[in-house]
């Protein structure tokens, strides 16, 4: 079975990388509709044409993947994030944007992420998993830790927490033990304990307070996450359509357009609609990890592997978010938040992944 | 790739595959407990903070005098109110809003907390009424931060003439929860109901009825869209019977002057004016007062609140003697024709009974009696009367039972008897037969309100018909201009031999022509009244009287109507502590006839309501 593809692997990730796109981009529309964000859905279809062109001219592309380049594209990602600490424009109390004026804004994080995976798959594709050297490990934290403190600097949690899925790589190749993720659980349930005692805000902490009991306080701060639960439920099997979910239409329902944008799906469309997004997301991330098994190389099995998990990463926080299954953290859902970094970020990575796919299809 | 490293590639994404869709099930599965199991929950939520409850508030019947002049505005206002579902359930967000919009935290709390505590329906928590411009911008921008304020149309109650017509029209304020209790009914806590006068009586025609609207709303609160309106039912407007005119006439003539005056139209009984001194403000009522108006109001020794027109009890003096004379004469102690003889002074019961004439008026006649005020002759009646006699010809004359104005709390009239000194003075329960010569000339323990007298000298300008003071004169529609008018039964005459007439009439006609008040005598038309100076302390030397205290005077009265072959008034004024009714008291009727029968019908009239006379 190896070597044989199963019929999922073989059928691109394009589609239903690009059928999410489309149920994102109506999403925002309805989100954004008697708002300031009216017109934020044009914005959001524009970046996903630039994003998908790009993804599309990649896959084209005959030559490898541009593992040669990731310690160029990783330097400029660090002193774009050093730099967007001295210079970005703050933006509700963190700096995480560098101001482009009139075209906008640019979130150097969204691509920090991938240059890293980008970095730490090339250098660990350069060794056989049973022969890594030892100091290899700490290095390769190392270079994840890097980017993700310069990003906790913003500061910006979420997005911090957004690198961590790069450390499956390590565990990858000790064959990801179930004694390791034990391992792991208790090393970071330490360092959270750590965390929270010296280096969390209080901000940071009243969300997590937030998250462990919602109803407690309905204005205060559990009010994002319990209006996010009422539209969710108040969506029901079917949903009230496209511009019907009253507490998407009448506001109820925070940063509708970013980090709620997928409660306003559950309102609109319900259950069903639930069940669709999620059904192409594993679609989406289950063929990116087939993608990575098949790889050419090492270092290519290890990017798609990676960004799978970055992809699930973000799927998971942001949906069980909403909903109150886990903290109150904003973490972009893949297609769906409206934003012109990740978006153009996550398509790249589709076009990645699908020459990958390419390569190892021709290949075989 | 060495196939052992496929092998150890693959069996670890595996792994992650299984724990991703491990990760997938269990969203599946929360969405849909929450989506399908928890969805009548999360509906009932998403109704309940998108669809609200809203009252509309009925606006207030407007007042007008009876020729169409306005008393009362509705002005148009804001309030920042709190409505119950929107109320925060956390204190320190009320508090640092308390603190934000510059009122005290924990005063703020204290009020928020009574008001959680009771149960008022629809009704908003009310935190600032008549919101100004700098506050309404405050409010706007603390919306932002504190989505639970609302801004709420009003309207604002605003008397037109301030103390004009105080005591009369009264005052609207919020309805307390004893009110509520007692009247039940439709009353909501903080509504505005009428509390005195008018306001107060004909509160349930005012009131209208608030309606209510089922609206949608988004987070910031705004009204996205009515789903469900019953709508307000807009109060009554009332036509009263005062003219404005007359009452600016009493407002002036009552300027520094304690005491009260009603006008009434001897025809119907409708108030034509009715003015109580010291008078108060209806509007410093409407707001929360200042320290400085709640002393000047409530610890004012002269008791502004008190409206002494209705609740004033006062010792009658010589205006008395009327009634005085009619018992006699249906008592047949005396005829139209009987003369006594007065000396200035006579003996009764071993005490000295002094007229004020001190040198004595001679051989006198009723008619002249009463023109120039002879106390002898009242003696002589009251000694030939019972105490009782004088009670049950003055119940007759409904000088003893209340006139039925239509304002509330009126106080009732008192003619002592037999019974109620019983009552009222157990140590000493007997009557004595020179209490009743003190009763005659309406002393002892004689005490009537300006409206009482006023009743009864409209009943003898009518010879006899009695009529019942009223201040309602009709409705008015708003949307049509018309007016509904009320017609008040006219009550059955009193049982009255009309031979006693011209002799009671005489008199009071001599009085300002040639007797006691000569010097209010107007040249084209007559006024016919009696004075009356009643005693405040006894003094036993009345030379002492102009060294006494000016609360020891004595009160001033003037009681009469006009004119004399078409009475159209009659009236009762006092003037506490004014000394003699002639100087003080009976200038201020002979002004008030002057306007009504001379002044007022050459008036132009453009505004009147023609309210024409066929309803009179």
């Amino acid at each position: 079975m190896s070597g044989m593809s199963s019929p999922l692997s073989t059928r691109n990730i394009f589609f239903p990388a690009i059928f999410l796109a489309c149920l994102g981009l109506m999403n925002i529309y309805s989100a954004g509709r008697n708002t300031p964000f009216d017109f934020l859905w044009v914005k959001q279809a524009i970046f996903l044409v630039i994003g998908f062109g790009l993804a599309f001219v990649i896959r084209q592309r005959e030559a490898g993947l541009a593992f040669d380049w990731s310690l160029l594209l990783y330097t400029l990602s660090i002193l774009s994030l050093i730099l967007v600490l001295l210079i970005g424009k703050n933006i509700g109390g963190s700096t995480r944007w560098f101001d482009l004026g009139s075209l906008g804004t640019l979130q150097p994080s969204e691509f920090a992420k991938w240059t890293t995976l980008l970095l730490v798959s090339h250098i660990w594709g350069q060794y056989q998993p049973d022969r890594t050297p030892k100091y290899l490990a700490i290095a390769v934290s190392f270079i994840i830790l890097l980017p993700a403190a310069l990003v906790f600097r913003q500061p910006d949690l979420g997005m911090a927490v957004g690198f961590l899925p790069i450390f499956v790589l390590i565990l990858l190749i000790r064959r990801l033990r179930f004694r390791s993720i034990v391992v792991a659980m208790i090393l970071l349930s330490f360092s959270g304990f750590l965390g929270w005692k010296y280096i969390l805000k209080p901000y940071q902490k009243e969300r997590v307070i937030s998250f462990l009991n919602p109803s407690k306080d309905i204005q205060g701060l559990g009010y994002q996450v319990n209006q996010s639960r009422i539209a969710i439920g108040n969506g029901g099997l079917l949903g009230h359509g496209i511009g019907g979910g009253t507490q998407t239409q009448l506001n109820f329902i925070p940063v509708k357009t970013t980090d709620f944008v997928f409660s306003v799906w559950a309102e609109e469309h319900g259950f069903i609609g639930v069940c669709v997004v999620l059904t192409l997301f594993g679609l989406l991330i289950t063929r990116m990890l087939n993608i990575g098994m098949r790889a050419q190389t090492l270092s290519e099995s290890y990017f798609a592997i990676g960004a799978a998990c970055i992809f699930a990463l973000h799927l998971f926080i942001n949906v069980g978010m909403v909903i109150g299954a886990l903290p109150n953290k904003g973490m972009a859902l893949p297609f769906f938040t409206a934003g012109g970094s990740s978006t153009l970020a996550f398509s790249i990575v589709i076009g990645l992944l699908s020459r990958i796919q390419h390569r190892g299809v021709t290949k075989s | 790739m060495n196939p052992q490293i496929r092998w150890l590639i693959e069996k670890s994404s595996r792994k992650i595959k299984w724990l991703f869709i491990a990760g997938l099930i269990f969203n599946f599965m929360y969405y849909g407990y929450v989506q399908i199991f928890q969805r009548s929950f999360f509906q009932d939520r998403a109704e309940n903070q998108a669809i609200k409850l809203r009252l509309i508030h009925a606006p207030r019947g407007i007042l007008y005098d009876r020729n169409g002049a306005r008393l009362v505005d509705n002005i148009d206002s804001y309030q920042l109110v709190i409505n119950r579902d929107e109320l925060p359930r956390d204190n320190q967000i009320l508090i640092s809003f308390a603190e934000e919009f510059g009122l005290d935290g924990d005063d703020f709390i204290e009020i928020v907390q009574s008001y959680r505590d009771k149960k008022s329906g629809v009704a908003p928590l009310i935190i600032q009424k008549n919101l100004t411009e700098p506050e309404l911008a405050l409010t706007e921008r603390l919306k932002a931060r504190f989505p639970f304020l609302s801004i709420e149309n009003s309207t604002r109650r605003a008397y037109r003439d301030n103390e004009l017509a105080g005591h009369v029209l009264g005052y609207i304020g919020e309805v307390d929860s004893r009110v509520i209790k007692k009247k039940g009914g439709s009353l909501r806590l903080g509504q505005l109901i009428g509390r005195v006068g008018i306001e107060a009586q004909w509160d349930s025609y005012l009131r209208g009825q608030d309606g209510a609207k089922r609206i949608m709303v988004n987070r910031s609160g705004d009204e996205i869209a009515i789903l469900k309106e019953e709508a307000p039912i807009k109060g009554r407007s009332l036509v009263l019977t005062l003219d404005l005119g007359m009452q600016k006439i009493l407002q002036e003539s009552f300027k520094g002057k304690k005491g009260a005056a009603v006008v009434l139209d001897t025809q119907d009984g409708g108030v034509l004016a009715m003015y109580s001194s010291p008078s108060i403000n209806p509007n410093l009522f409407i707001d929360r007062m200042s320290q400085a108006d709640v002393d000047a109001t409530f610890k004012n020794v002269d008791k502004p609140m008190m409206n002494r027109a209705i609740q004033g009890i006062y010792p009658p003096g010589s205006t008395f003697k009327l009634l005085t004379a009619i018992a006699g004469l249906e008592k047949k102690v005396i005829t139209p024709e009987t003369v006594f003889y007065c000396t200035g002074s006579k003996n009764f019961y071993g005490r000295d009974f002094r007229c004020d004439e001190k040198s004595g008026h001679g051989p006198i006649s009723l008619t002249l009696a009463i023109a120039k005020s002879c106390d002898i002759y009242f003696y002589e009646v009251g000694n030939r009367l019972d105490v009782d006699d004088i009670y049950e010809i003055g119940n007759r004359w409904g000088l003893t039972i209340d006139t039925g104005i239509d304002l509330p709390n009126e106080k009732t009239s008192r003619i002592p008897n037999r019974e109620w000194k019983a009552k009222t003075n157990p140590q000493d329960p007997k009557w004595y037969a020179g209490e009743t010569i003190s009763v005659g000339i309406g002393q002892g323990q004689v005490g009537l309100t300006p409206i009482a007298l006023a009743r009864f000298y409209a009943a003898l300008a009518n010879q006899g018909r009695p009529v019942t003071p009223h201040l309602y004169y009709g409705i008015k529609n708003e949307l049509t201009g018309k007016i509904e008018m009320k017609f008040v039964q006219p009550a059955p005459p009193i049982a009255f031999d009309p031979s006693y007439w011209s002799a009671l009439n005489e008199g009071l006609l001599q009085t300002v022509r040639s007797g006691t008040a000569v010097n209010i005598r107007l040249s084209d038309v007559d006024i016919l009244g009696k004075t009356g100076t009643a005693q405040v302390a006894k003094f036993v030397n009345r030379s002492h009287y102009l060294g006494q205290a000016k609360s020891l005077r004595d009160h001033a009265w003037f009681a009469g109507f006009s004119s004399k072959d078409r009475p159209e008034i009659a009236f009762a004024i006092l003037v506490e502590n004014g000394g003699f009714g002639a100087e003080n008291a009976a200038p201020i009727a002979s002004k008030l006839v002057k306007y009504w029968m001379v002044d007022r019908p050459n008036l132009d009239r453009s505004t009147n309501l023609s309210l024409s006379s066929s309803d009179r």
